[in-house]
Order: C-alpha cells, then structure tokens, then sequence
C-alpha cells in the first residue's frame, strides 16, 4: 500500500497482549483514515453504552494516508473513542509531530483497549511496542513527562500524554503532545486516565511511501502556490496567529462576552493577535510539513510557552469578561501543563460566572475576575474544591444547580468562540454537529465572515443547510486524510482529491472525497443513534433561539434553527426524527 | 422568505475566467520579487495579462516575453491629476518598456468641474501615444453620481478608447454590479467594460461578468479562479444576498468621498424599495 503503512496495532492494558494487524484494504478505501478509520473500528467494536471511562471503552490513534508526506499541515493525528463528556463517538485531533512520527514507525493507527491495573505507557520504537511502567511520571505534568519521558526512550521521541487532569479523569480532560499541542475537546485526555494510561510515546524512521511522486510533486507545486496567494493562509495566519480573528469576530458583533450575554467585548483590542504580536510574542512555530505556521511562542514574565490561540485567548478574556492578556496567557499554559481543553475550560468558568451573577452559586465567582479564572483551572484539573463540579464541564454544572439554560453547549460540549446569532449558517453546523458544540466539524464562518471560497449573507438561512452538509463532508474527509481544515482557506476539493490520488495511487475524485466524508458523517450519526441522540439533541441553547444579540454588528439576531434543520434533514436524506434513511445507507454501503 | 438565486453563468471553465482577468499588483510596495511571482502566477493559470505600474512594465514584458500573458501598464495612477503631457510620456514611455494595454485615470476633478472638452483631450492624448495598444479608462465610479458615470463613459467612447473601467482600488468604492451594468448600457457591446476593485471571489467575479463585465482586475485571481471548483457542489453559493450588500450607498462614505456625492448616495436610500434591509451597523 502507498500512503497507507497497511498496519495497525492493538494494544489490550488489562491483558498487556499486543497484536499487530493488517490494515483491510476496504476501510482504507472507503473511510480513508484518521477519523474514518477510528470511527469505523469503535463503530464496529463498541457495545452500546459503554461507560466511556469503563475499560471496555476503547480509545483510538490514528493518522491518514497523507500523514507523514510532503503535504502541506499532514502532520497531524486523531484520537477516536466515547466521550465522557458528551457521550457521542469523538474525534480530538492535533498537529506537531507526534502523527507523522507514528507513521514512521510503521503503523496507522494503534487501537488500546481495557485498563492497566498500575500507571503505564506505551512506547512504540519502529516494530518493537512495550507497555512500559509510568509510576515515575504519574502525578507530573505534560511537559515534565514529556521531558522524563523521552530522556527514557529516545531524544528523537514524540510524546502524547496526559497531565493531572485527565489522571483524575476530568472531564475537559485534553492529550497533549510535542508539550504545546492538544488533542483537546471531549475529554478524551479523561479515557486515557480510566486505563491508567499516562502516554504513548513514538519512535520511528521509515518512509511514507507515494504511488506517483511526480505528479504528488506537481500538487504539492501547485497547492503551495495557492496557499501562498491566499491572504488568510499567507498573511494573516502566519503574522498574527489565528488570534486574528479577536478584532474581526468582534466587529462583527458575535464575539460572545460574558457568557454569551453580548456579542462585543469592549477589551477585545487587549486580546487580539496584534496585541500578542506587539507584547508576549517571541516566535511563530509551525507544525509537521505546514507552509502556514500559525503557532505562536509566548513569554511572560514568569515562563515560556505557547499561545493563547483564537479560542484560547476568547475563552480566558472575553467569555469571562477579563482584559488581562498576562492571566490569559497564564491560564492558557497551566492548561497545556496539567492537560485540560482551553475552550471548555474558559467556558465552563464563564458559565458559572453568569450563574454567580444570577445567584445560583453561593461561591463568589465573578466576571471579570483574573485571580479566579486562574485559580479555577487549578482547581479543575485537580478536582479540588468548586473545581471538582466544574470539571463535570459547563451541561452538568448547570443542570446541578437548576439553571441548565446558562451552560452554551451542544450535547454537552461547550460552544467556542463565535455567537450562533451572528452567522445562521454556523449556528446550524453547531446544532448538527456530531460531537456537540464544535466550530470544525464545518466552519461556516469561512464563508459567512471571512469570505472563504466565497462570500455568503451570514444573517440569512436560506441554502445554508446545503452549505453546512458540504462542508461537514468535505472536514470529515479531510480530518480521514488528514490534513489541517486551514488548507481549506485556500484549496479546494480537487486539490485534496489530487493529494490523495497520487499519494495512494488510487482513483479518488473530489466527488468520491465528498461521499467518503458524507459516509463518515452518516456512521457517526448511527452510533450516536445508537446511544441515543436523536433530533431533540440537534438544538441550541435557548439563549440564542430567543434572545437577540443586544448591540453591535449582529444586534436583534437570533437563530432561524427550526427552518435550516428540516432543510439539513432533508438535504442528508435522514427522517423527521434524524435518522438516516435505509436508501442513504445504502448508497453510502453502510445497510 | 423567498430565496432568490443570483442568475450568474455557472458553466464558465476555470480557463475561461482565467481569460477575463487582469491579474494585478499595484501595491506602491511591491517587490520585484513580488512581481516575479505576479507573473509565474499569470503563465501557470493564462491569465489575460499581469496589470503593474509603469516601474515594473519592463520586467514583467521580459519574465512573459512569447507567452501570450500581456503586460497592462496603469497610467496617471491612482488620481488621474497629472497633465495630458504627463499622462501621454507615461504612456509612450510604458509602451516602449513592453506594454500592451494601458488603464488610465481619467481627469476626475475636471470631469466633475464639467470641463469635458479637457478630460476629452487627456483621454485622447493617452490613446494617441498608445501606439494602438488597447486603452481603458478608469472612470473612478467612486468619486461619481450616476449621471458623472455615463458622461465618463461617453467621452471615453467619443475619444476612442477600447474600455472602460470602474475603479483603481485605491478610490472611495470597488467595482459594483450596477455600476457595471449602467457603464455597459452606457458604451454598449462594441467597447470593453473592465470591473476592478475589492472583487474578492468567485461570486462576486460572475455577478460582474452578468451584469456586462468582459474584463475584471483582481489581485484575488487564483482565489477566485480555484474557487469555481466549489460550484459544483452546492448552488447556495448563488443565493442573493440582501440588495444593500452591493449598492453604492451602501459603500458610500464621508471619510472618501466628496460631500455632495456621499450625499446623493444617503439621498438614494429614502426613496429606495428596498429600504426595509437597511441596517447600516451590520457589518
């Protein structure tokens, strides 16, 4: 196989076996990779209702075909299992170097299954794979186990792991690898706690094989020209982060503030990618084979480290209503340290300081508040205190306290940063989404605010059910390849298809990229069926149904959801309730 | 809510629109690697031609020297305030460094003071020094009322020009579809109607080219040009937005425009049928 190493690994922790297997031929055609191949595995080997914290709960590493090449941003990996934090089958994934270096040690994925009765790792060195004794770095954070950990196995070594937080199994749990990159929603960082699991750590140094390197060579010329012209992917990325968005989304009035109470943080300048770029910034850091280097390398007065990105520095300022980009930046590397998901943190936090302002909490939380936030993610990640309800995430905070209409999430994952109201078309990939309120399963603010393929009416519903089911199809399969949903800014679905032609020397078409993603789409939409979900989960907070936005670019707007829901269900040819339809499955071979 | 869909030739060919456009930097700071790459770009995608100021005429005609990529020169850039004088040893000078079209400014203060017999002999001497390279005017719409637009557009036809243009990109508006629709009425089908400014993708280039556009400038060209690879997928890329979004009262503003223009746009608004969508804080 090209692009493929055509194995795959299974390690069992309660039973220490470790298997090789042969990668079958057919799910690679038919689900890529990544995420479709982990979505295929835990589809075809979950029971239903399995506890996700239960050691029959499996937890999957994958890499695509494109993983590992020359490809721009195909540095990345996924992680697949059940989330505890929403329950629907999830996919977390990640850039750095840890993706690549799996492939180079031969494998496409590695499936881990059970619990190890003691703190473990697994360390993957070429064909040689061990579950090894983690008792050592147990307790330590992500970058010191990072660090002990390689000075273990292997200078060279790639590092996911876990910190305190998803030890204690909370719930915004994040796995961080290469010390600064996450794999970060839907607590999957908890899964691995449940196994005892402390890290995976990789060492490889063979090739990913292409089938045609002349004409991979001629997309790769041609992509890299394209990123290059596109003034998102070649200037504003690369020069202010993906905080650039802070002043953009704010001007648009859907830069949600204080709990999504208001759509215009009045700091917003404070935050933005400029402000970094002028005070806290020390250098850009670019993943595996990315032309567009996004990361940002920070320094503070206290320490080194990276971001805050877009979501992270929302999260910590404008979600809880602080102008200190210093606590920010500080809460941002206490969550890389102790592994927590930045997004569901800050917005966890910001829930409870609405539900404090209304009363609900006897605990004084307050917005605005910059000692607080940074003492609340401690104490989330070390279950201490307030901290151990709020490390149940933002739905069960809520619920707990008889206000569940303040937590602003989807099945249980917490919204990032752009306001629903102010682009209908984003508002409706949130409610759709298969792992709850996240802006990547097809962000639609590509083309409602950045203009990206093309400019589209954001305050209109209309044909916006259409765009969404393209754009969930052609991320899903992009995230089965895999490569960066940046590279959309500029690319287009035949470049992907080119990419994935001449790297496995099959024949995939941009159209049979668009099935592969719908097929993704449509299984994970089975498993969660399966566990339950169904149309009364496609929905959004109340808050952005009936209260418009009250000032700013996005003022007097609410969500048209009812009427773009039909539309989707139709347009995916599932029924009233949201269930696909036999004859969709079968087109798609899924029956 | 009735969903209207933009009526847009949905057929063209990546190539095709390739063909249409002027593939522009005119940044004051541009480099001549930046120009290098400017004309990479034209011979890998065919692009009509590569449009540049005057100081980089000669190196983009020797980078496509036997290519079929033409080199378009800007003239009088970006206020059209020089002399003829000026504006004829520009042009002779351009052409003798590789230029094959040349888009002039025209005189925007004597047009707007009426002095139609100058702007007439400014357009002419550019025509004249030309040498037969195609000529285009840039009207400037921004700086217009309506009725400014169509006697620009006449006195360009009547002076013998072979296009004329909306805007330089440096001026108050981009090109707009009813712009471009009154200059296309204006010259009618035997003169070129070039669209420039702020087009931005594969939207707003067909809507342009429907409404009379048979030349656009863009420094977007391979954002666009790739972008049609998306039509296929969904027809939504071609619902119309509210009719505000691309209405020069819309755009007008008092920071770039002269009072009385900005004023006859606001005026417009009153009386407009569509009034209703009229929500000036949205972004």
């Amino acid at each position: 196989m090209n692009g493929w190493m055509g194995k795959i690994v299974r390690v069992n922790l309660s039973t220490s076996k470790i298997f090789h297997q042969k990668l079958d031929e057919n799910i690679a055609k038919n689900f890529v990779g990544g995420r479709g191949l982990g979505v295929k595995v835990l589809y075809n080997e979950l029971k239903p209702k399995t506890n996700p914290l239960s050691p029959e709960n499996k937890i999957i590493f994958a890499t695509g075909p494109v993983t590992g090449t020359k490809a721009p941003t195909s540095g990345r990996y996924c992680v697949v299992s059940k989330s505890p934090l929403t329950g629907t089958i999830f996919d977390s994934h990640s850039g750095g170097f840890w993706g690549p270096e799996l492939k180079f040690a031969g494998y496409d994925a590695i499936i881990i299954e059970g619990r190890a009765e003691a703190p473990v790792y697994i360390w993957i060195n070429n064909e040689t794979v061990e579950i090894r004794d983690a008792s050592e770095v147990w307790g330590q954070d992500t970058h010191i186990t990072t660090e002990k950990l390689m000075k273990e196995t292997d200078s060279n070594a790639k590092v996911a792991c876990i910190g305190p937080a998803g030890e204690r199994q909370v719930l915004l749990a994040a796995i961080i690898n290469d010390k600064h990159r996450a794999a970060g929603r839907g607590g999957l960082g908890a899964v691995m706690g449940s196994k005892n699991l402390k890290a995976v750590v990789v060492r490889g140094t063979s090739r990913v094989d292409v089938a045609d390197e002349e004409e991979f060579s001629e997309i790769l010329d041609e992509s890299l020209m394209v990123i290059r012209k596109n003034p998102i992917t070649d200037k504003s990325l690369p020069t202010l982060g993906t905080a650039v968005l802070v002043n953009l989304v704010n001007e648009h009035g859907m830069y949600p503030t204080r709990n999504f109470q208001e759509g215009v943080f009045e700091d917003a300048e404070g935050i933005s990618g400029e402000k970094i770029t002028e005070t806290i910034l020390v250098g850009r850091r670019a993943c595996y084979a990315c032309p567009i280097a996004c990361g940002r390398v920070t320094k503070t007065s206290e320490k080194e480290g990276e971001g805050p990105e877009y979501e992270t520095a929302w999260a910590f300022s404008a979600q809880c209503g602080i102008n200190d980009l210093m606590s920010v930046t500080h809460a941002n590397y206490l969550c890389n340290e102790l592994g927590l998901d930045t997004i569901s943190t800050g917005n966890t936090i910001g829930c409870a300081m609405e539900m404090s302002q209304n009363g609900f909490l006897k605990e004084k939380i307050e917005f605005g508040d910059a000692n607080k936030l940074v003492e609340l993610v401690e104490k989330i990640a070390l279950k201490e205190g307030i901290g151990k309800e709020l490390a149940e995430g933002s739905k069960r905070f809520a619920e707990k306290y008889g206000c569940p209409e303040l937590a602003m999430q989807v099945k249980g994952l917490e919204i990032p940063a752009y306001d629903p109201r102010g682009a209908q078309g984003h508002a409706l990939a949130y409610a759709t989404s298969n792992r709850g309120g996240c802006h990547l399963r097809a962000y639609l603010i590509g083309p409602e605010i950045l203009g990206t393929p093309a400019l589209v009416d954001r305050f209109k519903p209309d044909g916006k059910a259409d765009l969404v089911v393209n754009f969930q199809n052609l991320f899903a399969a992009l995230d089965s390849m895999i490569l960066c949903v940046f590279t959309s800014f500029a690319l287009n679905p035949n470049h992907y298809a080119k990419f994935l032609r001449t790297i496995t020397g099959l024949t995939f078409t941009d159209e049979d990229l668009m099935k592969i993603g719908e097929r993704v789409w449509n299984l994970e939409r089975l498993f969660n069926i399966r566990e339950g979900f169904g149309r009364r989960d496609d929905t959004l907070p109340p808050r952005f149904l009936k209260t418009p936005l009250p000032e700013g670019g996005s003022r007097g707007r609410t969500v048209f959801l009812d009427k773009m829901l039909k539309e989707y269900y139709d347009l995916r040819r599932w029924d009233s309730e949201g269930v696909p339809l036999k004859s969709k499955l079968r087109e798609l071979g899924i029956s | 809510m009735v969903l209207i869909e933009m009526k847009v030739d949905t057929t063209i060919t990546k190539e095709k629109l390739a063909k249409m456009i002027d593939h522009t930097l005119l940044e004051p700071s541009a480099t001549y690697e930046k120009i290098e790459k400017l004309c990479r770009e034209a011979l890998t995608y065919g692009f009509f031609s590569v449009c540049v100021n005057p100081f980089h005429a000669a190196r983009a005609a020797k980078l496509l020297n036997g290519s079929d990529v033409k080199v378009c020169c800007v003239v009088g850039f970006p206020f059209g305030a020089t002399t003829s004088e000026v504006k004829a040893f520009e042009t002779r000078n351009a052409v003798e460094n590789g230029a094959q079209e040349i888009d002039m400014v025209v005189n925007i203060g004597a047009l707007r003071s009426k002095d139609y017999e100058l702007v007439k002999k400014d357009i002419q001497a550019v025509v004249e020094a030309a040498r037969g390279a195609a000529v285009k005017v840039i009207i400037e719409t921004g700086f217009l009322t309506d009725q400014e637009k169509v006697k620009a557009c006449e006195l360009a036809k009547e002076s013998g020009a072979h296009f004329v243009k909306t805007s330089t990109g440096f001026g108050p508006m981009g090109a707009l579809p009813s712009d471009v629709k009154l200059m296309r009425k204006t010259v009618g089908d035997k003169m070129g109607v070039k669209a420039a400014g702020g087009i931005r993708d594969f939207r707003d280039a067909l809507r342009l080219i429907q409404a009379g556009a048979n030349r656009l400038g863009t420094s977007a060209s391979i954002p666009i040009v790739e972008g049609l690879e998306w039509m296929k997928f969904s027809k939504s890329w071609f619902i119309e937005e509210i009719p505000c979004k691309i209405c020069p009262s819309r755009h007008a503003s008092l920071a770039k425009q002269p009072k009385e223009v900005f004023l006859y746009y606001k005026e417009r608004c009153k009386t407009c049928p569509d009034k209703e969508y009229n929500r000036f804080y949205e972004k």
